[in-house]
């Protein structure tokens, strides 16, 4: 089978390629370059760019917001990752039984991922609605009785957008835990049940370390997903209040497209591919590690 | 497994049956409630104002929220815009992640290693990470506020080609092997042999492709700005931020609605095709 | 594991949809050419303009302003004048910056906000008026209030359009039955709200005052004003009065109406989308809100509405900013569709034009003659001839250099000092310090 033209294979993975390089590569190395320059486009003397050295990264690390966007950054996918994850493996096992109505209840757990992010923050704006929000007042029947504007306290409005995004995400991640337990050899469950193994035992000792892989990308696209999904914070907060639901990608999009600051954008575009390169490639070479 | 475990008679595992139901329908109504509402509150007349235990159905139901939804704002022109967007994002992704993938998965050339990895890239570096580079290209290329805009960085997709190559390395090699007897040219292996047993992985491609694409909502942002080329997700969004007044919540989800309709609609009449073709498709 | 049958229809469905694509893809066409230039001849030479505009309310804004074009058009046959909706008001601005930016030409008229105009004039995007304005007495027509925006080293760069103004809304039928006038003081206004607060056990049924400040700098200008100190003056893009006393105790005033009057939610208020339908289901006994709302308030409130400016700080005063957006007059467009244009500007400032888009939109007529001819409006709607009055009382909105970025710094600590995180004089101390250092590129 490698009597192939020599040429074809190139061909074939040319179109790809092209897209890759212009798309991918070229503006990592577009960012870098400009992360070395001043261009601001609101202050006329600013417009062309002129080599400043490392002085956008003198800016970005001297910045406290930058250290607060990332300390919101570090929160926002902490909290997203594990909580989703685990929740869509837990609603998995609970669709993925024999029972009436387990096809509704698959697709009430995966709509929101057909939901657009800006329509899933849309609604859960009104749930966030202090005294008459749906999300407030089935709190309040629980007990609770702390603050309620969600969007609009310090402490609470990064948790706000993350709930948002576990709700939407769980969902999308359930189907691979789905797909999983569904290729699990069945009959490794049934010598354990014969063994007097019990559910949970099933579930920890067994289904868990046999879904390890399924963990491991689910893992990984939640955590990419992670950082490049801000929309819910246009909607929800603008990232306030005071910065304190600012994550990253959306303070990178107000720093290029509302200050119109090119060269610090350009910095920062840099440090977010960094982070996301080494969270990748660490990952990469772990389960390499392990598989081998 | 888990499918089973119920079986026994005694009581422990009937109540655990009965916990895992009850939570599973609890959960399963609080995830619906949403859009539920939605719907319930898009019906609403405008002139009844949501409050204190009063967020449901207004004295009476009407679709003028809609008429009002869709005279504010092109929506006829949104839709089109983004039907055009993903359809022409994932006909031509279906070409370049199917050529690819042949050439990753049939044949051995030399660097193929080193053109993997760099192709693998873009899934460690996603695409929206680098808006502010890729906007300067845009504006380059002479595309800015164009759909070709929106939709040409995902014209090559690391996913896919990932995804249909792991497809194509299921096909048994004996197949390949009597294909190749038979004399078929690198196109009829691929159109004949890899192709049809890999459908699945492809329509479950297609389907994260379309969901993706129609739900995206920056990047179009960004290098948009007029009503040829937005998407209805950033028409949306000029709802939830019509500046001067606030935003009435019976309009507001019904424009909601307007967008996100037809995918839900369609994930309802093909939800069994839907979920199936992930369960399928060999994402494991 | 699959079976063919079910993929058959899936491949179908495939190649329709793949079908679809190939005919979808064909790439959308070219921006079209820019007109060559100097072909624009003389005068009679047809023009044909476009005018970029933004929906900020819930009005047929297309259809009115198609409406006037049209109008203009019978009048002026070799001018071709064609309204586009362009989004939001930050889209209009993006699409006209990113034009002119990849060397297109823009149109020759746009509605962009009266605070865009430092931004416009450093971008190199606008043209003062001047030359247009044969005589100055023609600008004293424009309520001052409305043109505060519009100067910048003795010159004119745009027009008022579609204005609206900071209100304070009361339910009148609340005040009533409480024995209350409506505020005319910070003091008044506290307890008048403290008394129109319902609260059942720890529940607080009805707030007296919501005062949104999800995105503050707007709502807070008229305590600011009402202190004593406004947080810039007109004309002068280089000066922020963040740390001046004055605007600390305004900062203070609004952390009072929940801290000492127990009136309105505590901290930041997140509830600019909400407030008029929480004033309008009696949720709210008073809300500080945009003009623009007082349509959809009067169609949802049963009750007697009031409107009036935001009380100062001293017993008789009153304060409040306006907002909204102006016409310019963009520098890239040819020297004969700018004349077109300014015909046009002409045209939907008269009086009787003004007062329609008034009628039709809510926002405000930006003169008094054609205030003069909604008497009929005035008489059904007092809240609205209320709301014009209170314009007397306005001063600037907020507007400097490097406006996005100077703006976010006042959030971020007007915000802060809400929320308790820092005192009204750390945070705008701090506020004044990084605003300073915004501006300061700006100095040289």
């Amino acid at each position: 089978m490698v009597r192939r033209p020599p040429l074809l294979p190139y061909l074939l993975v040319l179109p790809t390629v092209v897209f890759v390089a212009l798309f991918t590569a070229w503006p990592t190395l577009l960012a870098v370059y400009q992360s070395f320059f001043r261009q601001r486009l609101n202050i006329a003397r600013f417009r062309e760019p002129t080599f400043i050295g490392w002085g956008n990264y003198q800016e970005l690390f001297t910045s406290p917001d930058f250290q607060q966007v990332l300390a919101n950054t570090a929160v926002y996918v902490a909290g997203t990752v594990p909580v989703s994850v685990v929740l869509a493996f837990l609603l998995a096992v609970l669709v993925n039984r024999r029972a009436l109505g387990i096809g509704f209840q698959r697709l009430a757990f995966f709509y929101p991922t057909i939901l657009p992010m800006v329509s899933a923050a849309t609604i859960w704006m009104f749930f966030l609605t202090p005294d008459y929000g749906l999300f407030n007042q089935a709190l309040a029947f629980l007990g609770y009785r702390g603050p309620q504007n969600w969007t609009a306290n310090p402490d609470l409005a990064l948790f706000a957008v993350m709930m948002v995004a576990i709700w939407k995400n769980a969902g999308f991640f359930m189907i691979f835990y789905l797909a999983g337990l569904q290729s699990l050899p069945t009959d490794v469950f049934e010598a354990a049940a014969l063994d007097g193994a019990g559910f949970w035992h099933q579930l920890w000792l067994l289904t868990l370390p046999m879904l390890r892989r399924t963990t491991l990308f689910v893992t990984t696209i939640a955590v990419i997903g992670a950082f490049q999904t801000v929309d819910h914070i246009f909607v929800l907060t603008a990232g306030g209040p005071s910065n304190a639901s600012t994550v990253l990608l959306y303070w990178l999009w107000q720093v290029r497209f509302e200050y119109q600051n090119v060269g610090l954008a350009a910095a920062l575009t840099v440090v977010l591919v960094a982070i996301l390169l080494v969270f990748t490639v660490t990952n990469f070479v772990l389960s390499e590690r392990r598989e081998a | 497994m888990l499918t089973q475990p119920v079986r026994s008679r005694s009581l422990g595992p009937r109540l655990l049956r009965l916990g895992l139901d009850a939570l599973a329908w609890g959960l399963a109504l609080a995830w619906l409630s949403f859009i539920v509402w939605a719907l319930v509150a898009s019906l609403r007349p405008a002139a009844e104002p949501l409050g204190r235990g009063d967020v449901w159905f207004g004295s009476t139901l009407t679709l003028e929220n809609y008429r009002r939804a869709w005279a504010l704002a092109p929506f006829a022109r949104y839709y089109l815009n983004t039907v055009l967007l993903v359809l022409s994002i994932l006909g031509v992704q279906v070409i370049t992640i199917t050529l690819a993938a042949f050439a990753f998965a049939h044949t051995r050339f030399p660097g193929q290693r080193l053109v993997l990895f760099f192709v693998l890239l873009q899934l460690m570096i996603p695409t929206t990470a680098l808006l502010a580079p890729n906007f300067a290209t845009i504006r380059r290329l002479g595309l800015f506020d164009t759909i070709l805009a929106i939709g040409i960085p995902y014209y090559g997709s690391a996913f896919g080609t990932f995804l249909m190559r792991q497809a194509f390395l299921e096909v048994p090699q004996d197949l390949v092997d009597a294909g190749i007897v038979d004399g078929c040219s690198w196109w009829q292996l691929l159109r004949h042999v890899y192709l049809p047993p890999s459908i699945p992985t492809l329509v479950a491609f297609a389907l994260s492709s379309v969901a993706f694409h129609w739900n995206e909502f920056l990047w179009p942002l960004v290098v948009t700005v007029s009503d040829r080329s937005r998407p209805l997700t950033v028409g949306l969004v000029r709802f939830t931020q019509l500046g001067e007044i606030g935003a009435r919540w019976s309009l507001l989800t019904a424009a909601t609605l307007l967008v996100a309709a037809p995918l839900l609609v369609a994930f309802l009449v093909f939800q069994r095709r839907f979920i199936q073709s992930f369960l399928y498709s060999g994402l494991k | 594991m699959m079976t063919h049958r079910r993929t058959l229809s899936s491949l179908t469905v495939l190649l329709l949809l793949l079908g679809l694509a190939v005919a979808a893809c064909t790439p959308p066409p070219a921006p079209q050419a820019a007109p060559a230039e100097g072909e624009t001849g003389p005068a009679a030479e047809p023009v044909e303009i476009e005018v970029f505009y933004p929906v900020a309310v819930d009005a047929p804004i297309a259809q009115i302003l198609q409406g006037y074009a049209e109008a203009f058009m019978a009048e002026n046959p070799d001018i071709t004048v064609k309204p586009v909706f362009s989004g939001g008001y930050g889209d209009v601005k993006t699409t006209i910056q990113t034009t002119v930016e990849g060397g297109g030409e823009p149109p020759a008229l746009a509605v962009m906000l009266a605070v865009d105009i430092y931004d416009l004039i450093n971008g190199d995007l606008i043209v003062p008026l001047d030359d247009y304005i044969e005589d100055r007495a023609w600008l004293d027509r424009f309520v001052p209030a409305f043109m505060a925006n519009s100067s910048f080293e003795g010159q004119v760069w745009s027009i008022p359009f579609q204005r609206s103004v900071v209100t304070l809304y009361y339910n009148a039928d609340l005040l009533a039955e409480a024995g209350l006038e409506p505020p005319d003081s910070w003091q008044s206004l506290g307890e008048t709200a403290q008394a129109l607060t319902l609260r059942e056990g720890d529940q607080v049924v009805r707030w007296g005052i919501e005062w949104p400040s999800g995105w503050p700098y707007w709502l807070f200008q008229p305590l600011a004003i009402g202190s004593g100190r406004n947080i810039v003056d007109p004309g002068d893009p280089l000066t922020v009065y963040f740390d001046h006393p004055d605007v600390v105790e305004a900062v203070q005033y609004y952390i009072d109406l929940s801290g000492v009057y127990g009136a309105t939610p505590p901290g930041v208020q997140a509830v600019w989308g909400q407030a008029p339908s929480d004033f309008a289901s009696g949720a709210a006994a008073m809300i500080v809100h945009s003009s623009g709302s007082l349509a959809g308030i009067l169609e949802q409130a049963d009750f007697q509405v009031g409107a009036m400016a935001v009380p100062g700080q001293e017993p008789g005063t009153y304060a409040t900013v306006p907002g909204g957006g102006n016409l310019y007059i963009l520098k890239g467009a040819p020297q004969a569709e700018r004349d077109a244009a300014w015909q046009f500007i002409e045209f939907l400032t008269r009086p009787e034009n003004v007062a329609d888009f008034s009628m039709n939109t809510g926002y405000i007529a930006t003169t008094d003659e054609a205030a003069e001819l909604m008497g009929d409006y005035f008489t059904q709607t007092p809240q609205a001839q209320a709301i014009r009055e209170a314009l007397q009382y306005a001063d600037a909105e907020f507007s400097v250099h490097n406006l996005g970025e100077v703006r976010n710094i006042f959030h971020k600590y007007l915000q802060a000092a809400y929320n308790g995180e820092l005192s009204p004089e750390e945070a705008m101390a701090k506020a004044q310090e990084e605003a300073d250092a915004a501006l300061a590129p700006f100095r040289e």
